[in-house]
């Protein structure tokens, strides 16, 4: 498995899942931009499950040396690269903030993506999964640069679905609603519509296994996200979203 | 949307309920500057500590210090994070053939919690208590600094913390040893007491098991007063195990795990519930002694089935009240406990009796001494502080004292034993409430 976001507790849930399910991987491959978080992360699951892994730097605010992961293959990527950033209200107007929240979760990321895409599409096999948001299914005033980022990142997962359909690759977009996560620490969300990690991984993993395109983590999502799309937009420029 | 990490924290009892800023970590370089940047601190694992113990001005959660660190598996050593959970350890020791050797009645314990409350099991008599087992920890203290504390290395800090209550700094990791075990069942023999002679007789009669433990029913009086069952186990051979287990002793069927969805109303644990609760457990056994082999989920944790269950008691909480009376004055002491009791009709819904053996001079803030120790569990209400001071009363009269970790609202002078443990940095609610009452 290459992981692409090592240090996002959900992309680690997630292998522990995967590894849990008896899946079997001849190394995991952890893309980090924080070593030593993720290697922790190695150590843990070297202890728990006996699983090889490689820890992989890579920093998308930098120029990106792809030599340094020629040699990584594998049948499943799990993209939780992802950057939250200031939200809209107070960081709008910040170039750095923006800059930083486009690249991590689009701009830079994408031709990572492609990188290893092609490494499938050769292949003719295996499940790439990603991680999106609800922000990006429409652009609320609150944190629209971050939803913007999003909204472009789902468009071309869906593409990509496509492009690769035939070349029996499989590709998977995942939107997590609110998550109890590091990203999200301190900010009053509401525990009905926040999932754990851990449902998240679970959840996850079944839209995996069975081979789903699209999968909101909590289900209550998809209704909210439905009626959020489906609002007039002469209303929904009125709401405080 | 800027963070605030204030939020409400409570522990296992919902009682008492406080909010103050939590955060969680998981790089000591952020855990440094976390310590270095609040007054107070005080550390928290997974809240299952009944009362205030885990509560301060600030909370420091070990949620995030969740990852193993090696296994040898070989020797049955294992080292991980604090935050760990024992049931994380079971998940990967049991079906390696070791278990630990001491667990309390929960295994959704952090690693971190076990050493700071030092607990203990139903095998203090044979085995004493957690430390007992534990190699070397690292500790950071007031100044954000990382020691690493053993029995040969900085051995005063490591004496200070094992029972210390989260006193003395944030353990960070921890590396303990595991006993090896057969299968993954215990060999359990139950029997029926019909009072407290009775029961005290079988305790003596056990001294050679590894595991024993009594439950009460505590509405009893007269001569019926201290109906009991007590369990004794060890952990089963794989020879002696019935075919249908003995073909993969190290592994458990996966169980349904019911869940308590919310909190009771108040007016389903009262008296009279608690009297068919206590009943139905007793009269469940028909005969006088039955011997089987039970997983160790059953016999270690049968609270645990489950979840959340300590809803049960509804929103006003409920706490637990355990004392440990030396072993001489033990039985007219415990007999007293119950009377007082069943006079209150404040019935306790789990009564737990156990003796305990001789403890380790070296780990002083250790709460087992040679005695017997009762756990009960009392619903909050408005009567429960009168019940509690009498029961204070008797706990003082006998030269006993109470567990910390699970007090909440006793009398200071039979919680404030610890020593080493003055720092103007780590502090807790339950610290504070103990020295500014001393009465
Ligand atoms: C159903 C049930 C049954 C139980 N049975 C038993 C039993 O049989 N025997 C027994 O001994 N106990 C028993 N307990 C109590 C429990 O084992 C202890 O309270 C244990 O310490 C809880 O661990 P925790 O991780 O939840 O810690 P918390 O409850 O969060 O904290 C407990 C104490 O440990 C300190 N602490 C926690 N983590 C750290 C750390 N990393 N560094 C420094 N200090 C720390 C806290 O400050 C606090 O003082 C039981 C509890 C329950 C709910």
């Amino acid at each position: 498995m290459i992981v692409l976001g090592s240090t996002s507790e959900v992309a680690q849930a997630f292998v522990e899942k995967a590894l849990q399910e008896g899946e079997k991987f001849e190394r995991i491959y952890l893309f980090t931009s924080s070593r030593e978080t993720t290697e922790r992360f190695a150590r843990h699951i070297d202890v728990k499950f006996l699983q090889q892994s490689e820890v992989i730097e890579i920093d998308l605010m930098k120029e990106i040396d792809y030599n340094k992961f020629d040699h990584v293959s594998s049948n499943v990527l799990f993209c939780a690269a992802g950057y939250l950033g200031d939200g809209t209200e107070e960081g709008l107007y910040d170039n750095r903030n923006t800059e930083k929240i486009i690249n991590i979760n689009y701009s830079k990321l994408v031709p990572v993506m492609n990188f290893f895409a092609q490494k499938f599409e050769s292949r003719r096999s295996g499940t790439i999964i990603g991680l999106s948001s609800v922000a990006g299914d429409r652009g609320r005033q609150s944190n629209f640069i971050y939803g913007s980022a999003k909204a472009a990142f789902t468009a071309y997962l869906s593409g990509l679905r496509n492009y690769l359909f035939d070349k029996k690759v499989h590709v998977l977009t995942v939107k997590p609603g609110f998550m109890a996560t590091k990203m999200t620490e301190g900010l009053p969300l509401n525990p009905k519509l926040t999932a754990t990690p851990k449902q998240a991984a679970d959840c996850i993993y079944k839209a995996f296994k069975k081979q789903k395109n699209v999968a909101y983590v909590l289900p209550v999502w998809g209704i909210i996200m439905m009626i959020i799309r489906n609002i007039p937009e002469f209303i929904f420029k009125k709401l405080k979203l | 949307m800027k963070p605030n990490f204030t939020q409400k924290v409570t522990n296992w009892g919902n009682f008492p309920v406080v909010e103050k800023e939590m955060r969680s970590e998981d790089s000591f370089k952020k855990i440094k500057e976390f310590v270095l940047s609040h007054n107070e601190v005080i550390a928290r694992g997974n809240g299952r500590c009944y009362g205030d113990a885990s509560l301060g001005e600030t909370i420091f959660s070990t949620k995030k210090l969740n990852k193993f660190i090696s296994f040898d598996r070989l020797n049955g050593i294992i080292e991980c994070e604090s935050g760990v959970l024992l049931s994380d350890v079971l998940e990967i020791s049991v079906p390696q053939g070791y278990f630990l050797y001491v667990t309390p009645g929960t295994k959704f314990i952090s690693v971190g919690g076990a050493i700071a409350s030092e607990v203990h099991g139903k095998n203090h008599h044979a085995e004493g208590c957690f430390s007992e087992y534990v190699t070397e920890f690292k500790l950071m203290t007031e100044d954000g600094n990382i020691i690493i504390c053993s029995r040969e290395e900085n051995s005063d800090k490591f004496w200070a913390t094992i029972g210390g209550m989260g006193l003395t700094g944030i353990i960070l990791t921890v590396k303990f040893k595991l006993k090896n075990i057969q299968s993954a069942y215990i060999r359990q023999e139950s029997i029926k007491a019909e009072n407290l002679d009775e029961i005290f007789r079988l305790f003596e009669e056990s001294e050679n098991w590894t595991y024993t433990v009594a439950w009460i029913d505590c509405l009893q009086k007269g001569k019926n007063l201290g109906r009991s069952i007590l369990m004794r186990g060890e952990h089963a051979f794989q020879h002696e195990l019935p075919q249908n287990l003995a073909k993969q002793p190290l592994r458990l069927k996966k169980k349904l795990q019911p869940t308590v969805p919310f909190y009771f109303p108040g007016f389903v644990l009262n008296a009279l519930t608690v009297k068919i609760f206590n009943l139905l457990y007793y009269k469940k056994q028909t005969k006088k002694e039955v011997k089987s082999f039970i997983d160790y989920e059953t016999f270690f944790y049968p609270l645990d089935a489950i979840t959340d269950w300590n809803k049960i008691y509804g929103k006003s909480g409920f706490i637990q009240y355990q004392m440990v009376i030396p072993k001489e004055a033990g039985k007219e002491g415990m007999k007293q406990i119950l009377e007082t009791i069943a006079a209150s009709g404040n019935g306790s819904f789990l009564a737990v009796l156990k003796l305990f053996g001789k403890n380790n001079p070296e780990a002083y803030n250790s709460f087992p001494f040679e005695g017997y120790t009762l756990a009960l569990d009392f619903k909050v209400n408005s009567k429960l502080k009168k019940l509690v001071d009498k029961l204070d009363d008797i706990v003082q009269q006998f030269g006993g004292r109470i567990y910390l970790t699970k007090d909440s609202m006793s009398r200071s002078s039979l919680t404030n034993y610890l020593k080493n443990i003055q720092s103007s940095k780590f502090v807790s609610l339950q610290h504070k409430r103990i020295i500014n009452n001393n009465s």
